[in-house]
Order: C-alpha cells, then structure tokens, then sequence
C-alpha cells in the first residue's frame, strides 16, 4: 500500500513540477525583460500551488473545528505559512514591473540585448 | 545582560518601527538611527565578550526559535558597524529615505541572523533583499535600474528554489526548524543551499556581485558589501554545525570560489569590479569554517565597507596627483582637502592589508581562526588563497595610490600640517581614523595566535603577492573577456550549484 500512495503523491506532484520547469525554460532563454517577469511568476505560482498540495495529502477537508469533527482534514500548518509567500511574490512583481515601466522609456522594446550592452 | 524574551523581541523589532516613524519627524531621523544604531553595536559588543547566549522562542513552546550566541552577536555587530560609517562619512548627500531603508535593513539582517526557523529566515532575505534593491536603484538611471533588475530576479528565483528544498523538507521532518534538517533528503537540503549560496553570493551563485558592486554608489556598494552578503552566512554556518554533509560540500564550494573570485578579480579592469570579486573570494572563505565563519564575514564586511567608501580618487580638489607639467610645484600648498585624501588612502590601505591578512591587524587573527579549524587537505588550497587575495590587494593598493606625489606631500605635510591640524578634524576623518585604528586593536584581543613564525609566513606571504603583482604587471586585461554581464548567468548559476550539490551529496562524496 505504501508505494501505491507515494506514486500517487509523485503522480500528483508532477504537473507542477512541469510548471517549474516550464518557467525555469522561460526564465533561463527570455529575450526580454516581460518574459522573465512572467516566467518568474509562473515559478511563483507553481511553489505556492506545491505547498497548498502538500499540505492536502493527509485530506482534504477544511481544518476548522465545527459542531462536526473531520476526520481527513488538510495540514493548516503550510497553508498558513505560503500566505506569507504569496504577498511577498506580488510585491516581488510590483517592483519588477515598476522598473520594467522605467526602462521602457529608454528602451521601449526591454531586450536583454540592448540592456546588458548598456554602457 | 538582559534575558528577558519580551524586551529581546521588541529590541529587534525596534529599528523597523523607528525606520517607519521616521515618515512623519524626517528631520529628526538621522540622530534616531544614528543613536539607534550605536547602541545595537555596543550592545553586541558587549554580548560578545561575555559570551552571552540566550535562546528563546517567540510566542509559546511551538514558536520562533531566536538564539543570541557565538553566531548572530559578532555579525550584528559588524552590520552596525558598516552603517555607522556609512553614516558618519557620507553624512550630507543623504535624504531621510536612505536612514529609513538602513533602519529596516538593520532589523531584517538581524532576524535572520538571529533566526533558527526556515519560514523566519525566508521572510527576512526577502526583505534584505528589497532593502538592497532600493539600495542599487538609489543612483536612478537605467544601467543602476537594471542591476536592480538582475539582482531582484535572480534573487527572487533563488527564494524559490529556496523554498521548494523548505518543503521538501517538511514532508520528511514535519517541521520548519533548522536543526530538524538532519533527517531531511539530499535534494531538500541541495535546494536549501543553493538558495542561501545565491543570496550570500559565493562563487557561480555570486555572478551579480560585481556587476553590482562596480556601479553603484559607494555609500550603497558599501552596506551591500558590509552587511547584505553576510545575511545568508550566518543560517549556513548553522547548518554546517548540524549536518556533516553539507559542511563537507561547503568546504568544496568554498575553496573553489575563494581560488576563483580571486582569480577573476585579477582579470578586472575596474577597481569596483576586482573588489567585487574579491568579496566572493573572502566569504568562500568565510563558509570553509562554521565555527568561526560569522567572525570572519563580519572582519571581511567591517574592512570591505572602508574599502568601498574611500575607493574613488578625489582628484579635482586635491594637488596631490600629478596635474599639469604647467604649474609649478612650489606654489602649490596642501589643503584640507588634500588631508582628507591623505587619510583616506591610508585607511584604504590599512583596510586591504586586514584583508590579506597583514599581522597586527584584525583580519590576521580572523584568518589564523579559520585556519585552525581547517581540515589539512583544505589547508594547502587555503594558502594559495591567501597568496592570490594580498596579489589582488596589491594590485588595488597600486592603483589607490597611483600618480601619487609623495616627495611633495612629505616636503609639506610637515609644515601645513600644524595649520589646519583644527580644519580637518571633521566627522569623516575622524570616522575613518578611528576604524583604522580599531582594526589596528582587534588584533589584541586573542595575542595568543601572534607567534614569530605566523608572523613571518603572513608578511612572506604578502611580499609574495606585491612581487607576483609586479611580475605580472605586463597582462592588462582587456574589457572582452571576462565580463559576466548577462542575466542568464545570474540566473542559471543557482540550478548548477544545486544540481553539483547532489551529485556531491549523492554520488561523488568528496571529503
């Protein structure tokens, strides 16, 4: 029973891993600054979406004590915590994008290209 | 000293609060955190002598674990210390923008510094990490925005990468503390890593250093060099103490960034660059020991900080370069000017000879630290080390004092010197003489590692490096090929480490 439930945890996982490495794709062969930005938050997106997924292998009930008590009730544990992780990942964005607006104006087209050779 | 966990939070939590007050009283501000800061620095000072350790955990027995020990209390007290300078030195050209972001930089290192839990540790190098952001972007032109970018992007990607080994780990050990870590897998503790390696920017995750350093201001390039990079040094040590793995990578990682930083800043053009460099070098050394790894990056921070602030020549009101064949010699007198640059080429000296490991000066004694608490295999590479960080330092001395004329400073020092002795005694050079001498008493504090023969290996060793310099004078770089400018590098450099890490971990099982 034990590798049947780990393979389903593996089969559950994988989708996201895929997503990591889609954005890792898109990070490591962006051409311009947009590109990175959004591969960036794909990754984001895809940690936050591991931590809540993790946190619901024991169950998937909500962990709140109510007048009926669960059973199989998700780890609130993580859950709690990527809120943290969440807020810090649009902030993380926001910056991004505010320095993507004003390099735009220099550099209308945001390429790598022409920043790195930026002298 | 106190050991009351209410009074102990709320110290750490001060500098954010005052940090964010300081949007109403902006005038007041820089007497606030100057004050602030100077108390935090005595404080752990203190601490440090007398070996205080305290542990806690905040909120109830499943909180925060924070612990004040031999790790956190020397790098607190560093931090401070390359604030203070900056500070003191730099002291008209500051809006109260840059003592709100220093105050909450102060806070956020000091958290994770202090911080034995994962999630803690997470928050507070995002943070570190946006305060550095602000810090870069502060000179406000493309080039300055776009190493913000770099930095950002490649650090933001490294938290993530960070935070997926986290959750690894938890699914093995159930919890977010760091000494829990000792039943995590391989892969957890290889992403963990390499998320801390990228933001202490050690060799192959520290590409972004010298871009970084080399264009911004000084005073910024200073607290990222002093303070910001040691953020991650602390959990590693720690978790160098706990896990014999990992302390047995780390050793490898260390050596070859410390050998290769200095290798790289050799092939600099740029002064800002090879200093850059050169600070991957020394905290690949840092990590090689975790016993004595804080007190060294705090050395390295404390010294690299002086370095950066009195690295620029001040040539336009100063007569001590060689200007034009046309004036003549004699009529031109040393003016206070003249002094301050006089002072500060000494203090950058006295700093760069600490760094190589001058004795006498403090970082001989860091250094004669990490060295005895090496594995002999290291130890040869370690000395290699040495010898190529005093070559780079010779090299940035030479270019420091380059055009210097000493025959007309030595003929009018003297005389002018009694004149304006009163003018110059302003708050830079007194800042800048007194962290010179105070590098000079560090190294009386442990006599016990000074012995004839140490002392003749270190001064051979520094010989050594100013004849290869000289040697080697003929290869001038070129711009071409050493420039390591592009984002991709910064950001793959993160996967190669993890994926190095593992193949150590699992496989090769080097050391």
């Amino acid at each position: 029973m034990a590798i049947d439930e780990s393979l389903i945890r593996i089969i559950t996982l994988s989708p996201l891993i895929l997503l990591i490495i889609i954005g890792c794709y898109g990070l490591l062969t962006a051409k311009n600054i947009f590109n990175s930005l959004f591969s960036l938050d794909v990754i984001d997106t895809a940690t936050i979406s591991t931590f809540v997924l993790i946190a619901s292998f024991p169950g998937t009930q909500t962990p709140i004590v109510g007048y009926e008590r669960y059973s199989e009730y998700a780890d609130p544990y993580p859950q709690a915590i990527i809120l943290t992780a969440i807020v810090i990942g649009f902030a993380t964005q926001a910056l991004l994008s505010g320095i993507a607006l004003r390099l735009s104006r220099k550099y209308p087209l945001l390429r790598f290209k022409d920043l790195e050779n930026d002298k | 000293m106190i050991s009351n966990p209410v009074i102990l939070t709320s110290l750490i939590f001060l500098p954010v609060i005052l940090g964010f007050m300081g949007c109403l009283y902006p005038k007041l501000l820089y007497k606030i955190s100057f004050g602030t800061i100077f108390l935090y620095a005595l404080t752990s000072l203190y601490g440090y002598i007398g070996n205080f350790e305290y542990s806690f955990k905040l909120i109830n027995s499943e909180g925060i674990p924070l612990s004040f020990d031999s790790y956190s209390l020397p790098l607190i007290f560093g931090t401070a210390v390359v604030l203070l300078t900056t500070f003191l030195i730099k002291k008209t050209l500051f809006s109260h923008y840059f003592y709100q972001i220093c105050l909450v930089l102060f806070s956020a290192l000091s958290i994770s510094f202090l911080s034995k839990d994962l999630i803690s540790l997470y928050i507070a190098l995002e943070l570190t990490g946006f305060c550095a952001f602000l810090l870069i972007a502060d000179r406000n032109d493309s080039k300055s925005l776009f190493n913000a970018f770099q930095y950002l992007i490649g650090g933001g990607l490294a938290m993530l990468i960070y935070l997926f080994g986290v959750i690894q780990a938890f699914t093995y050990t159930g919890t977010f503390l760091l000494d829990e870590l000792v039943n995590a897998p391989p892969t957890a503790l290889c992403l963990i890593s390499a998320g801390l390696l990228t933001k202490a920017g050690i060799f192959l995750c520290g590409v972004w250093v010298p871009n970084v350093y080399s264009y911004s201001n000084s005073q910024s390039a200073s607290i990222l060099s002093g303070c910001v990079t040691c953020a991650a040094i602390a959990p590693l040590t720690r978790m160098s103490t706990v896990l014999a793995p990992i302390s047995n990578s780390l050793i490898i990682i260390g050596i070859l960034s410390s050998v290769f930083g200095a290798i790289f800043a050799l092939l600099e053009e740029d002064n800002g660059r090879t200093l850059g460099w050169s600070s991957v070098s020394q905290l690949g050394i840092a990590i090689l020991s975790p016993t004595y790894g804080c007190l060294y990056a705090m050395q390295h921070g404390i010294c690299k900080s002086i370095l950066f602030i009195t690295l620029r020549k001040n040539k336009e009101n100063t007569n001590i370069y060689k200007l034009d064949p046309d004036v003549d010699q004699d009529q031109l007198e040393i003016n206070s000017a003249d002094i301050e640059e006089i002072i500060s080429i000494v203090a950058f000296i006295i700093a760069g000879l600490s760094i190589s490991g001058f004795p006498f000066l403090s970082g001989y004694i860091t250094k004669a630290l990490v060295k005895s608490d090496l594995p002999k295999e290291a130890l040869l590479i370690f000395n290699s080390s040495a010898l190529l960080t005093s070559v780079v330092y010779m090299k940035l001395i030479i270019n420091r004092v380059n055009n210097l004329k000493i025959k007309f400073i030595f003929n009018k020092l003297s005389k002018s010197f009694q004149e304006i002795f009163f003018e110059i005694f302003n708050a830079k050079n007194t800042t800048l003489t007194l962290a010179s001498l105070s590098i000079f008493f560090f190294s009386f504090f442990q006599v016990k590692y000074f012995s004839i023969e140490k002392v003749q290996n270190s001064i051979i060793t520094i010989i050594l490096g100013l004849i290869f310099y000289i040697s080697f004078m003929g290869f001038k770089s070129n711009n071409e090929v050493t420039t390591y400018r592009k984002t991709i590098d910064i950001i793959g450099a993160p996967f190669v480490i993890a994926a190095l890490l593992l193949a150590n971990l699992t496989y090769l099982k080097i050391l």
